[in-house]
Parts: C-alpha cells; structure tokens; sequence
C-alpha cells in the first residue's frame, strides 16, 4: 500500500525536523530524515523518494552540491529551504536544477502548496494530450483558439504576452526564474534582458489584474523570478 | 683620486661677534673638481657637526655653456643634496659679490673654492675669482682646494668643440643684419645727417642683440662701426677719417653699441631664469593644489601620476608595496620587465630611498627612473619615470624638481593615509557605541514578541482540554504573527550590520516601481487588512536603476511604520510621479504624525518618537534613509495639514532607461513568428 508520498527531508536542525515531521505525518505523508547531505543522498538512492525537501546550510556539503549529485542520476522533485537574503544562492540552486523553494520562517500551508504542485509535476496526469483550456480565477485560456478571456470577456493579448502566460501556465505553481522565462520566450541569446521580462510583466497584469500593484495571479519572487498562483 | 688638501689662504683673526653656528659654504662651478670639493666641505661639516650650503651663481655665460657643463653643475648641487647640504642656486652677474652676500645672509663661517683657473690675463690683472673673493670677505675664512690640472682644463676643451658650429649661423645673422642696414643707410644717404644714420645703426645693434647671443651681439656692434666708418664717414670707402668729430661719434657709437648688446644679454638671461623658476615654482604649486582637493587615495595616486608625466612628458607608475613584499602598480602607467631588472631597481630603491634607474649614478641600466616616495618615516612607495626614447634621460635640474614634487606626494599620501586611520578609529567607536546601543535596544525589542510566544505557546500546552477552539485559534494566530514579527525585526538588523559595514554593494538594474510596492505589499498581506490602501501611480512611469530587495526593504520599512503608528481603519496612501530628474514616491497616513522640529530626528538611529510605547528597534527609517541615499536619492518627513505624515523619497532617474513601447515592438519583430507554441 505504498501510495502515500514519500517525503525525505534532509536538515540538519532537529527543531525543525520535529515540527516537519509533526505537521507532514499528519497530511498523510511518509517522512524519511537525514541530518547530513551524505545520508540524505544515500537515502534518495535507497528509499527513492517522491519529493526532496533540502536544507541549505548541512554541515557536511554544500546545498548546490547535493542538488548536482541527485540531478545526476535522479528527477525527483527537490525543494529548497533557504533564508532570506539569499537570492542569489537561490537562483544558482533553481539553475543547478532545483523545483521550487521556501524562505524560513514559512507557514506550514506554503509548504504543502509547494509539494501539491512538485508531487503534480511527478506525475504528468494526461501525457503528450495537450490541455485545451486553462482557467484561474477570473480568467479563462483556450489554448486551441489562442484566445484570452477575463469574466468572459476576450483580452488582447500580444504574441510574446501570450507566449509568456503559456510558460508561467506550463509551471504554475512554481517559481520560474528570470533566466528561465526569458530563454524560453524569448530564446537563448535574450538571458540577460530582465527590463524586458519586467516590462511584459506588468503590461500582463495590467491586463489579467484586478489590481496590477496588488497582483493575485501573477506573483513577483523578489530577486528570483515570477510565479503563477496555482489554486 | 687623492683627496684634494684644504689649504688656508687667509685666516683674519676672530671677531666676538662669531658666536652662532659656523655653517660652511663651497662654491660650484661647472667642472668635474666641484664633486670632490663637495666631498671635503662635506667631510669638514661632518667632523665639526655644522650645516653646510652648495652655492652655484648662474651668470649669463651659464647661457653659453656646453649642455655637458651645464649637466656638471646639476649633478654637482644634486649630490651635494644627497649628502645633507643645502644646495642653491642663485643668479647674478658678479660671482664674488653674490657668493659674499650668500654667505653674510646664512652666517657661514668659511667658504670652500676651487683653486683658480681664471685666464692667464685675468689672474695676471688680479681679477680671479679667489682674489676678489679674499679682498671683500672680510670675516669669512677662504680655503682654496686644490683639484687635479687637467680635469680642470677639460671642460673648456669640451666647451670650445661645440661652440662654432652652433655660432657660425648666428654670426652670419649678425653680419646680415648690419649689411641690411647698410642698404637702408645708402637709400637714406642723400636726406639724413651723418649721426641719424649712426642712430639707425645703433638701432640695428639693440634689435639684433635682443635676439642673438653676447658673441654675435658684440661682433654686431663692432662691424657695424666699422661698415659705419667704411662707407658713410669722410673720406668714404675707405678707413680714414676726416674729420677729428667724426672719430669721436664713431667712438661713443661703439661704446653704445657694446653696452646696449650687454645689456640686452643680461636681460634675456634675467627673463629666462626668472621663466624657468616659475615653471618649476608653478609646478611645485598646482601639484599642491590638486593634491589637497582629492578624496581618497586612488584619486590621489591618480592625480599625481597624471600631473607627473604631464610635466616631464614621460609614462610615469606609481609603486606601492603589495602582497607577498612586492611592489605593486597602483596608478598610472604600467611596464614591462623582461629580465626581472626593472622590479629588482624598483625595490632597491624602495628599501633604500634613493633614487636610482636610468640617467642617474645608481643603477643605470635599466628604462626606468625611480624616485621613492617619503613620507615622514619610511619610504611609501615608489614613482617610476620612463622617458620612452633610449636615448633621452631626465637633466639633473629636472631630478631635481622630480625629487620635490616626489616629497609633495609622499606627504600627501601619507596625510591620507593618516586621515584615513583616523576615520577607521572614529568608525570603530560609533560602531562600538551603536553595538552597545543595538544590543539594548534589541534585547528589548525580541524579548516583547518572545514573551508573546512563549506565553501563548504554554497557555495551548496548559489548557488543551480547557480552551475553546476559537481561544486556541487566537493564540495560534499571536504566535504566528509575532514570529513574522520577529523575522523582520531580524532582517533589518542583518541589513542594517551590513549597510553599516558598507558590504551591502548595490545590486543595480532597471526595474519597475509598481512591480517593487506591490512585491513589498504581498510581503505585508496579513497587516494590511487594517488599513485601506490608496495607490496611485501614473501607468507610464519611466523605469529606474533599483536594488529591488533594497528598495522593496524601504517601502516595507515605510509602511510598517505607518501600520504602527496610525490606528486601525485609517487609510494610507502610496502615490509616485516624476518631479524634474527625479522619481518621487510618497507614502502618507492619517495617523498622529511626527512632533513638530523631530521630523529630521525620526530619521537617527534608535530615534523612537515615544520611547519603550511602541515596538521596533527604530531601526527602520535609518535604514530606509542608508538605501535611499546609497541610491542617490533623498528621503524626508512632513506632516500633513489635515493630519498625518507624509513620507517623501526620491529615486535619480537615468538616461538610457529600456522603453516600455519602443522595446515591446523590437521583440516583436524579432520574434512574431516563433509564437505559435502552446502550453502542453
């Protein structure tokens, strides 16, 4: 009966540990510990896990380093729990081929929103059937008419608008960074052009936005990239 | 060489007056002799412990001395410099008269000289050097030095093989010159008397002597008098003269004509000495000037090298010590070292303080020039010249020179160096005086949220069963939020340890405001609830260079504050709008505002308008004004009129800003046709 997830959490401080396991056992989760890098990528190998959640600072390995052995022979999801003020460390982890992260202190809430959406990843529900239509909240795509719609009715939006609500769409959920956004609306050679990415950004919420300064759908991640909320 | 023998010529009997110091004096001249005179003044002044001066009177024959003699006389004072005399050059026209008044004005006591080697007609006459020097002297001891015979001679051999080639044109001139005049007088003849046309004569000597040297100058005026006597004085055409008057004004015209050539001589050495002084003097000034309108030390360091090469038209490095003892370019020029030699000069002269390098006595062979840059105590560094032709090397005038200004920098890098010590002691008081400040504050300040927690905590674990779900849910609630709490209060410390130790270095790029408030906004969600919010931003606002966490931390920090000191309910208000170069952002709330006169206040370092009432380390709007300024932009308080305070900053903005329209078409046209993909 193997169909509760597997969660190995891989965290050096036993405090929190304890409120993890306290909290995720009774989401009907199955929790492997290990305090080090070493034992948590022994246990991945062993336990094969659904979802990684990996503490940054582990005495025994740098953070980056354990998220390039997993890459190396593994897909599973990993989550970063980082501080804050660590955005940079945080983009070379989501680069270096990590899912998502979480900045301490998080609410436990935050957390299972984070593993619905990598435990989703992990399991593509409707292979190779391309989705026909896309709604949250009070807006609609259809993917098949490449059309818009805002409480029914059809928003404008431009090819490369349109182009970047499909790939935040494509990781809802998740936290997509600049770089990743910009390679893949824009291609390979435009990395480097944040204002760009910035400036379509609020020109798509000013479209799909109640209130572009207070956005609900299309969340900034200060110092890392943007994230379409996923109900 | 053997040492030259002192030998007394004269030696008047003391006078009481002589009670000061006895300073010594040796005269210079331009002769290979002058080095070991210096030698024995400065053994002499050693023994007796006295100060001692090198003397070089500049004459106009200075003027007409070969380059190589004029060398030996900037190398004699620039050793006599090194060995710890005091050399100077003065100029005048009678050597003995100057070397005396020198002498009287310093209280020196004997004077060194060179045995004479005046010509045989002058030492004959008694009109040597030496022997005016004895006749006027008065209380002074003269010692007379003898030196060897032909390396006394030598120079004027020297002298004499450069001389004609270089005066054949300018006697040529002077020839010309007269035979011109003499054109002018034949066109003249029939309507001037005889003395006007000497007048004209007399006027071609003045404008040809205030242009050529005294040779060329004299022979001017000679041939002239005799052009003069040959075709224009009865009996013409020839050499005899008629008239007893007319022998007469051709005498008083050669007399003239021979004066005003002199004297025009000495004037143009006056002018050019005079020239050449203020070149130096002006130097020396506006290097002092820049040097004391300068900010740190590589601005310094800059300058210097700049001005340096500026004046010797050479590639100039400044040398400082580096890691591992090695010397490291610090401004300037860079060069390079095939062989290992230049570095291996460079710290010679570091370890040693002298200079050294190409066109000096120590170590020659290399490009560059190295002068050590002294401070009060030690060497600091060290200046490196490189004249970049092989065969141009810098005069000893020009060491000269280069040695003073080489001082002015020492000094000046050492001021800075000092100032910047003190600066480094001041900071680490007031980061001594805020830690202590900090810490009280700060323990304070968790302890309020910690007891939250802990109490709310114990009252779930006691009263499990006794507590209804709603209390349960409150106390929850008080946890959760105080712990954010916490966590802010934490990260301003973090941010304000790091702005304080100026690590915080600005993470620049063009961002949008809207973007920035409503990231701050999402991170104050649960606070918010309380207090209506009014945002008005113009939709076109011009992107602007950000630290978007720095600026995010700012609007934070702002609206926190405002939550804290306003009641519930009332509403607060962000606008922003562009105001000349500058982007204003405006946060404003209905609360009781600021006391009147604390608006600046507010702004210091664990400033509370109510202290131990509120909560908050007062960190907050320090914090906001480092950012704010570190950005470039100013940051204040007012309160409003209708009631409320009204918090103002400003962002620079840029040029070069990415468009909002202009780029969205570019990227279209680039990539309009590749946007048929679709999520999957």
């Amino acid at each position: 009966m193997a169909t509760n997830p597997i969660i190995l959490l891989i965290e050096d401080d036993a405090s929190i540990r304890r409120f993890l396991r306290a909290s995720l056992v009774t989401q009907g989760y199955e929790l492997i510990e290990a305090a080090a890098g070493k034992e948590g990528l022994a246990l991945a190998a062993s336990r094969v896990p659904d979802v990684v959640l990996l503490d940054l600072g582990l005495p025994d390995m740098e953070g980056l380093e354990v998220i390039q052995q997993l890459r190396s022979w593994s897909n599973v999801p990993i989550i970063v729990l980082s501080a804050r003020g660590q955005e940079r460390d945080k983009v070379a982890n989501l680069d270096a081929g990590a899912d998502d992260y979480l900045t301490k202190p998080f609410g436990v809430g935050e957390l299972l929103a984070r593993m619905r959406v990598a435990l989703r990843k992990a399991v593509p529900a409707e292979e190779g059937k391309p989705e026909e239509s896309y709604s949250l909240g009070k807006f609609r795509v259809d993917f098949q008419r490449r059309l818009v719609f805002r409480d029914q009715e059809e928003v404008h939006l431009t090819p490369i608008e349109y182009k970047l609500l499909s790939v935040l769409i494509k990781h809802r959920g998740k936290v997509v960074t600049h770089r990743q956004l910009l390679k893949e609306v824009w291609g390979p050679s435009y990395i480097e052009q944040n204002p760009y990415l910035r400036i379509f950004i609020l020109n798509l919420r000013r479209k799909l936005e109640d209130d572009p300064t207070r956005p609900q759908y299309l969340l900034t991640e200060p110092g890392v990239g943007y994230r379409l909320r996923d109900d | 060489m053997a040492d030259p023998e002192p030998v007394v010529i004269e030696q008047p009997p003391i006078e009481p007056d002589r009670s000061g110091p006895e300073n010594l004096l040796v005269c210079l001249s331009p002769s290979p002799f002058s080095m070991p005179l210096i030698r024995a003044t400065q053994r002499l002044a050693a023994a007796q412990q006295s100060k001692w001066f090198a003397l070089y009177v500049e004459t106009p024959a200075h003027d007409r001395l070969s380059p190589e003699n004029r060398e030996l006389v900037a190398q004699a004072l620039y050793l006599a410099a090194k060995l710890g005399g005091q050399a100077v050059k003065v100029s005048g026209f009678r050597i003995a008269d100057e070397i005396l008044a020198f002498a009287r004005e310093n209280r020196v006591s004997k004077i060194f000289v060179g045995k004479p080697n005046a010509r045989r007609w002058r030492r004959f006459l008694g009109l040597s050097l030496v022997d005016h020097l004895i006749w006027n002297c008065g209380a002074i001891d003269i010692l007379v030095i003898s030196g060897e015979a032909e390396e006394a001679e030598a120079p004027r051999a020297g002298a004499a093989g450069v001389k004609p080639p270089r005066l054949l044109k300018e006697y040529l001139l002077a020839a010309g010159g007269v035979g011109l005049c003499t054109g002018l007088g034949f066109a003249l003849f029939p309507h001037l008397a005889l003395r006007n046309l000497a007048m004209i004569y007399l006027l071609t000597v003045v404008v040809l002597s205030s242009w050529l040297p005294r040779g060329p100058a004299l022979f001017s005026s000679f041939l002239s008098v005799a052009v003069f006597a040959f075709f224009f004085v009865p009996e013409y055409y020839s050499f005899v003269i008629a008239n007893g008057e007319y022998s007469m004004t051709l005498v008083v015209m050669l007399v003239v004509s021979t004066l005003v050539s002199g004297l025009t001589a000495r004037i143009r050495h006056q002018v050019r000495v005079a020239r050449q002084q203020e070149r130096q003097t002006a130097a020396l000034y506006e290097m002092s000037q820049n040097l004391t309108a300068i900010n740190s030390l590589e601005e310094l360091l800059q300058v210097a090298t700049e001005q340096i090469s500026r004046i010797f038209d050479c590639r100039v490095g400044l040398l400082m010590p580096g890691s591992e003892d090695s010397l490291e370019i610090r401004a300037g020029h860079p060069y390079e070292d095939e062989y290992g030699k230049e570095g291996m000069v460079a710290k010679w002269v570091f370890k040693h303080g002298h200079l050294a390098g190409a066109g000096t006595e120590t170590l020659p062979n290399v490009k560059g020039i190295y002068l050590p840059l002294i401070a009060s105590q030690n060497v600091i560094g060290v200046l490196r010249l490189e004249t970049g032709q092989p065969d141009r090397i810098l005069a000893a005038d020009s060491l000269r020179l280069l040695e003073a200004l080489g001082s002015q920098v020492g000094l000046a890098i050492e001021r800075e160096n000092l100032s910047r010590q003190a600066q480094t002691a001041r900071l680490q008081i007031e980061a001594e005086q805020l830690r202590n400040t900090l810490l009280s504050s700060v323990s304070h300040d968790l302890r309020t949220p910690l007891t939250v927690i802990a109490g709310s905590a114990s009252s779930l674990l006691e009263g499990e069963e006794s507590l209804d779900s709603g209390t349960k849910r409150e106390l929850a609630q008080g946890i959760y939020e105080e712990a954010r709490r916490l966590d802010r209060l934490v990260h301003n410390l973090l941010e304000m340890s790091r702005l304080q130790a100026g690590e915080a270095r600005l993470n620049q790029e063009w961002y949008v405001l809207e973007e920035v408030i409503g990231s701050a906004l999402a991170q104050l969600e649960p606070q918010m609830h309380d207090h209506p919010l009014r945002i008005s931003l113009p939709t076109d606002l011009p992107l602007v260079q950000i630290d978007a966490l720095l600026m995010e931390r700012v609007v934070i920090n702002l609206l926190e504050n405002s939550i804290k000191y306003t009641p519930p309910g009332t509403p607060i208000e962000i606008s922003g709008g562009i105001q000349g170069r500058e982007l204003l952002v405006a946060i404003a709330d209905r609360g009781p505002g600021v006391p009147a006169g604390q608006e600046e206040h507010i702004f210091e370092k664990f400033y509370q308008v109510a202290p131990g009432s509120q909560r908050g380390a007062g960190l907050g709007l320090t914090i906001c004004r480092r950012i704010v300024e570190a950005h470039g932009g100013r940051i204040w308080a007012a309160n409003r009129p209708e009631g409320g305070v009204i918090f103002h900053f400003t962002i620079p903005l840029q040029e070069g800003a990415p468009m909002l329209d202009k780029n969205l078409e570019e990227l279209h046209q680039d990539h309009g046709d590749e946007s048929d993909h679709s999520a999957d």
